[in-house]
């Protein structure tokens, strides 16, 4: 009798302290975001300038490196029933990406007229929310328990006011694409970590928070001085020239703040989040982990793929190191081309979201 | 086979985006001598301050205006925003395809989903939507307040050196007789 007792004692503090553990643990994740946020935020609107030269120069090549990870990661070995919907996503990356880079090689050869490129940028706009709307229609054919037909009138509707203001239509992917790293760790929260996605979702409430003081605080500042070549690339790319009554201070430390917010999500979230889940599914050598191959399922599998893994994971950090050479020899236009390229991480986002709801 | 197509995918994009310099912002526009405040006509303006006005008012008279619209003949038209939908008559031709068929796609799937509580929501919304955009389109909503308000710090800030923003109602008015050619009225309540 004794013995059952203190046996239930045991198992009644082991769960005690499971539970306390995992509040603990939850609190500090929430610490941990909320602080990266707000010193995020922070930083952007001090020296948005300075701090988005130093984030890109460090984090935009490795960043991209760890999403290729991440996608051959998610990779099944074979398509099977998916196989239309990895082809149309394949094709829609490479056919958008290469559309998009050829752009400014036929701007630079002058086969339009200025009066043209708002319809060309139209027309690829529209390529993108078609191309999505595929997608979206493939994915719901293999689920289903939900029904996802209303995201077709979303996107006509997306795609008419793209043709009402294209340029504007860009700059809202540019605003809206850092935001898609937060999409992918609720997801990944959802299926590693459930016990914190509820205050993950809470704590994302300081977002909104944020952007507005920010906006409130900076809107009245002076246009930054963008008097060298550099500081007004980035100005334009956070969309001054389109919005000229608001502040280019305001435009540029928004902008960084989500960038900086997609690189922690990419960089340190997801991998650490990742780690702890292998820890507790019993894996070994975590600090090795991440760059061995075949930790990569396609890899893995007998019927895999190694060796392209591999080649993949290798060109990825030769394309960083060099990408890394071009901003020390000449950042401004590493940064152009950098910010052209890196439109296929933008589009591969699409598939393998999808592939998670 | 598979590693050589990557390869090749990879030496195309390369080899694509080098050249091209991609994305390279444009040079920074340096601004023409056309493009430079130039004088178009001369004439006089009249200042003045009405207690019972509720607008600023711009009076042009006929003849002026004549001699305007000839000095501006020339002038490039401006390519706002909403120039550019105005005068591109194939992406509004688009703009309003896709929006046609966004509405038609809204519709059947309205009604062909079940009218559960949400969607009701959501209809009702968009009809909420689209009628108090009419509404404010109709009522000329957000107007702000009158332009008096605004013009109301006209003589100190005149003192101090600072700008005055306000709105104003610019009229067509006939040529008078006093020989006065614009006339500015600006509304000015006395404190």
């Amino acid at each position: 009798m004794e013995r059952t007792a203190n046996l239930d004692l045991t198992a009644w503090r082991a769960a005690t302290a499971t539970h306390t553990d995992r509040q603990l643990s939850v609190r500090v994740f929430v610490a941990i975001l909320l602080a990266c946020a707000s010193l995020s935020a922070l930083l952007a609107s001090w020296l948005p300038l300075q701090v988005s030269v130093v984030t890109v120069f460090l984090f935009a090549g490795p960043h991209n490196w760890f999403e290729l990870r991440y996608f051959l990661m998610r990779l099944p070995v074979r398509f099977g029933k998916s196989r239309n919907f990895f082809l149309t996503a394949f094709a829609g990356i490479g056919g958008l990406t290469i559309a998009y880079v050829s752009l400014p090689v036929l701007y630079s050869f002058g086969f339009w007229p200025d009066s043209a490129w708002p319809t060309i940028l139209a027309s690829w706009n529209t390529l993108l929310l078609l191309w999505l709307a595929l997608l979206i229609r493939l994915r719901s054919q293999q689920k289903s328990t939900s029904d996802w037909s209303w995201t077709v009138p979303v996107a006509l509707g997306l795609c008419s006011l793209n043709w009402l203001a294209p340029e504007f239509f860009s700059l809202a992917i540019v605003y809206a694409h850092p935001l898609v790293a937060l999409w992918f760790l609720d997801r990944h929260l959802r299926r590693t970590r459930p016990a914190w996605l509820r205050a993950y979702r809470r704590s994302l409430c300081l977002l909104p928070l944020l952007l507005i003081a920010m906006v409130w605080q900076l809107s009245r500042t002076p246009a930054l001085a963008d008097d060298n070549g550099l500081f007004w690339r980035i100005t334009q790319h956070a969309g001054a020239q389109l919005l000229p009554g608001v502040s280019s201070h305001v435009l540029v430390a928004v902008h960084v703040f989500l960038e900086m917010l997609h690189y922690g999500v990419w960089l340190v979230a997801l991998p650490l989040i990742a780690r702890q889940h292998a820890s507790r599914e019993g894996g070994r050598n975590l600090r090795a982990r991440i760059w061995e191959v075949r930790t990569v399922p396609l890899a893995r599998h007998p019927r895999g793929f190694p060796r392209l893994v591999a080649t993949a994971l290798g060109l990825g950090v030769f394309f960083v190191v060099v990408l890394w050479l071009g901003f020390s020899v000449d950042y401004a236009t590493a940064r152009d081309v950098y910010f052209t390229v890196a439109i296929a991480h933008v589009l591969a986002e699409a598939p393998f979201l999808l592939k998670m709801l | 086979m598979k590693q050589l197509f990557t390869l090749c995918l990879f030496c195309l994009l390369l080899a694509l985006a080098v050249p091209a310099f991609a994305d390279i912002a444009k040079p920074r526009p340096v601004p023409s001598p056309a493009e430079l405040p130039r004088v178009v006509l001369h004439t006089s303006l009249t200042i003045v301050p009405d207690s019972k006005a509720y607008e600023a008012r711009l009076q042009i008279t006929q003849s002026e205006l004549k001699e305007l619209q000839a000095a501006l003949g020339n002038v490039q038209p401006n390519n706002s925003l909403t120039s550019g939908i105005a005068h591109s008559s194939t992406r509004t031709m688009l703009a309003g395809v896709f929006m046609f068929l966004s509405l038609s796609f809204a519709g059947v799937w309205l009604a062909r989903s079940g009218q559960t509580r949400a969607r009701k929501a959501l209809a009702a919304l968009l009809v909420g939507t689209a009628a108090l955009g009419a509404a404010a389109i109709i009522v000329k909503a957000n107007a702000g307040p009158p332009g008096s308000y605004y013009w109301k710090k006209l003589p100190q800030n005149l003192s101090k050196g600072l700008p005055t923003q306000g709105g104003i109602d610019i009229e067509i008015v006939p040529d008078g007789t006093d020989g006065a050619q614009m006339k500015l009225i600006i509304p000015q309540r006395p404190n």
